[in-house]
């Protein structure tokens, strides 16, 4: 009952006219950025971040919210419709794709939005059930366990996000560096700052995500200099009775699959697509036709898709740390508005948290209101050629950049890690480890420091506290298994 | 990955662990050695594996660099709706084709959504 009541305290905040207007907002202007090709979630919330800042705090993390997942479905519906891989919709190509060329693409949408729906209502069961009940256990959390606790989350994100652990925490470590330039928090002394003024405030969040994420991205597909071909087929969009009960069995899996994949750290949507199609390939009762364009190949993956970018905020709320990089986007915009997401969050801002548990929900009515139906004008952003996108997004990222501190010095620290971004991307370097060091970075030193001031100095608290003790034999031991493994693969290789 | 840059990255860490500052510095003292550590492995590694030949283009990122580079300097000294017109002349010598007309309505476009951003949404922005 409690729950119940809750959420329904809930809806009273997220029902309130402004608050659905900036759900609203969110979700269709996230479907927009999301549909452009090369834009995937990630670049989208950078890009859009900065429109949130003049918005009071929860109608702003409401619209981000619905800017999530409006670019999710977005990025589907360039999946299946062009065939446009981004990272978060890879599996949407394979099923939808086949689809479109059989005719179906309406059908692929319609299902893409009711499953994403089904999956999203199960996550939120989920989410509001577990996170309070985790928040409970984060606060039996000391410094050293918070810091071992991050340096778990490191290893898993950098070896799920990159495939290779060493790059990956590269990664992540040089991101932890950049969060520790600018004015030393507990003596006040400014750090690598190399006497630019501009710099003692630290690096801001949106320079690196922008630069990083939506001018690499520019570039790279300057690089491709392909022009893409718009769609142009008819669209019938709603299914017949037999084909929308395969739907529901299909969803549900992937409601299942999703929701669970989503709270493990390092996990979250692309994960939990590829392991809900190969579940549906497996137990699907059309499991032949998966792989040619079958209904189920897209709604198990849109509902595990879904369901994975709801339990991700679980974590984040509960425990107050990301799992990935759009969750540590999303904490930079909670800190930038004043809110700390951990275990105290739902106890000091009820009427945020539940808010914006209930918001999802709405979010997800709205996406298939208002999105699904209006799926063929929006496909029209395809016909704007890309020699005229570009130098749009580029202005959207200086404004963006500009905005925050009504500063221009910002535009040439993006400028760099737009560099930086291009630099890594090139050299096959995931730039989401770097965000999320550098946005757990200043929170690690900061535990860090006070562990070591309990202790007076004694390291050994990190490994006699039996939380922490335990996630750093884990480190150890996942270590040892990946250096043995090089050394194994790379005698394999020599005996051959 | 090609080995000659392994050795340009495991540099580049090098210096980002010489970087760092006694008294406060003692936390980045440790972050920056164990990615100095990681600069050793890969180097070691890139030894072991295969190299991989890297494709880029130095003209594309270049362009976009100092469209944004000139936009920010523009914008600063002269004001905004020059640094709009250089950065959409400037960025779009990267794109396929090239076209004085389009890139004037694109420019006109965007100065009209500078504007906007201002008059609605209260930015600061210097247009003039």
């Amino acid at each position: 009952m409690d729950i119940l009541h809750n959420l329904a305290f809930g809806f009273e905040t997220a029902l309130t006219l402004q608050n659905l207007l900036y759900c609203a907002i969110g979700c269709v202007v996230g479907t927009l950025v999301g549909l452009l090709p090369g834009l995937g979630p990630l670049s989208t919330i950078s890009l859009l971040l900065p429109l949130t800042y003049s918005i009071p705090t929860a109608g702003s993390l409401i619209m981000l919210a619905g800017i999530y997942y409006g670019a999710q479905y977005g990025d589907s519906v360039s999946a299946i419709t062009m065939k446009i891989p981004h990272a978060s919709s890879i599996v949407a190509c394979i099923d939808g794709y086949q689809m479109t060329l059989k005719g179906k693409a309406g059908l692929a949408l319609f299902t893409a939005g009711v499953s994403s729906f089904i999956g999203g209502t199960f996550a939120i069961v989920v989410l509001a059930t577990l996170a309070p009940t985790l928040g409970d256990v984060a606060l039996l959390f000391g410094p050293a366990d918070y810091c071992a606790l991050m340096l778990f989350g490191f290893v898993c994100v950098s070896f799920v996000t990159t495939g290779s652990l060493l790059n990956g925490l590269a990664m992540t470590l040089i991101g932890v560096l950049l969060g520790s330039v600018g004015t030393d928090v507990n003596s006040g002394i400014a750090r690598f700052t190399l006497d630019l003024p501009f710099l003692t405030d630290g690096i801001g969040l949106i320079s690196i995500a922008l630069g990083c994420f939506g001018i690499a991205e520019v570039v790279k597909n300057l690089d491709s200099g392909s022009e893409l071909t718009p769609f142009n087929g008819k669209i019938k969009l709603m299914p017949t009775w037999p084909e929308f009960k395969r739907i529901i069995p299909s969803a549900l899996r992937g409601s299942v699959i999703g929701s669970f994949l989503g709270v493990l750290p390092g996990g979250g949507p692309v994960i939990a697509q590829f392991a809900a199609y190969a579940a549906d390939k497996r137990f699907s009762k059309y499991k032949d036709e998966i792989g040619h364009g079958a209904i189920e190949g897209v709604a198990g993956q849109a509902a595990a898709d879904e369901a994975a970018a709801r339990t991700s905020f679980i974590p984040l709320m509960s425990i107050g740390i990301p799992e990935n990089a759009v969750m540590a986007l999303m904490m930079g915009a909670f800190i930038v508005k004043g809110i700390q997401p951990g275990p105290n969050m739902i106890a000091t801002h009820p009427d945020l948290f539940w808010g914006l548990v209930a918001s999802m929900w709405v979010g997800n009515v709205f996406l298939v209101v208002l999105n699904v139906p209006l799926v063929r004008y929006w496909l029209s952003v395809f016909k704007i050629p890309f020699s005229v996108l570009f130098p749009s997004i580029l202005f959207f990222c200086c404004i963006g950049t500009f905005s925050i501190n009504n500063s221009l010095d910002d535009i040439y620290i993006t400028a760099f890690f737009g560099f930086c971004g291009y630099l890594f991307m090139r050299l096959g370097m995931e730039a989401a480890p770097l965000m999320l060091g550098f946005i757990l970075g200043p929170m690690l030193e900061e535990y860090f420091r006070r562990a070591l001031l309990l202790s007076r100095g004694d390291f050994s608290v990190f490994v006699t506290r039996p939380i922490s003790g335990t996630l750093i034999v884990v480190v150890t031991l996942f270590v040892v298994w990946q250096v043995t493994d090089f050394f194994m693969k790379v005698r394999k290789a020599r005996a051959h | 990955m090609a080995i000659a840059l392994l050795f340009g990255l495991g540099a580049l860490q090098y210096k980002v662990g010489e970087f760092s500052r006694a008294g406060p510095g003692l936390f980045p003292l440790l972050v920056s050695g164990l990615v100095f550590v990681i600069g050793l492995v890969t180097v070691v590694r890139s030894y072991y594996v295969e190299p991989v030949p890297l494709d880029y283009s130095i003209k594309n990122i270049t362009v976009v660099l100092l469209g944004l580079c000139g936009f920010a300097v523009l914008s600063a000294h002269v004001n905004m709706i020059v640094g709009i017109l250089f950065l959409v002349f400037c960025v779009s010598f990267a794109g396929t084709a090239y076209s004085v007309a389009r890139n004037l309505k694109i420019a006109a476009a965007l100065i009209a959504i500078a504007f906007m951003f201002r008059n609605l949404l209260g930015l600061n922005l210097p247009l003039y």
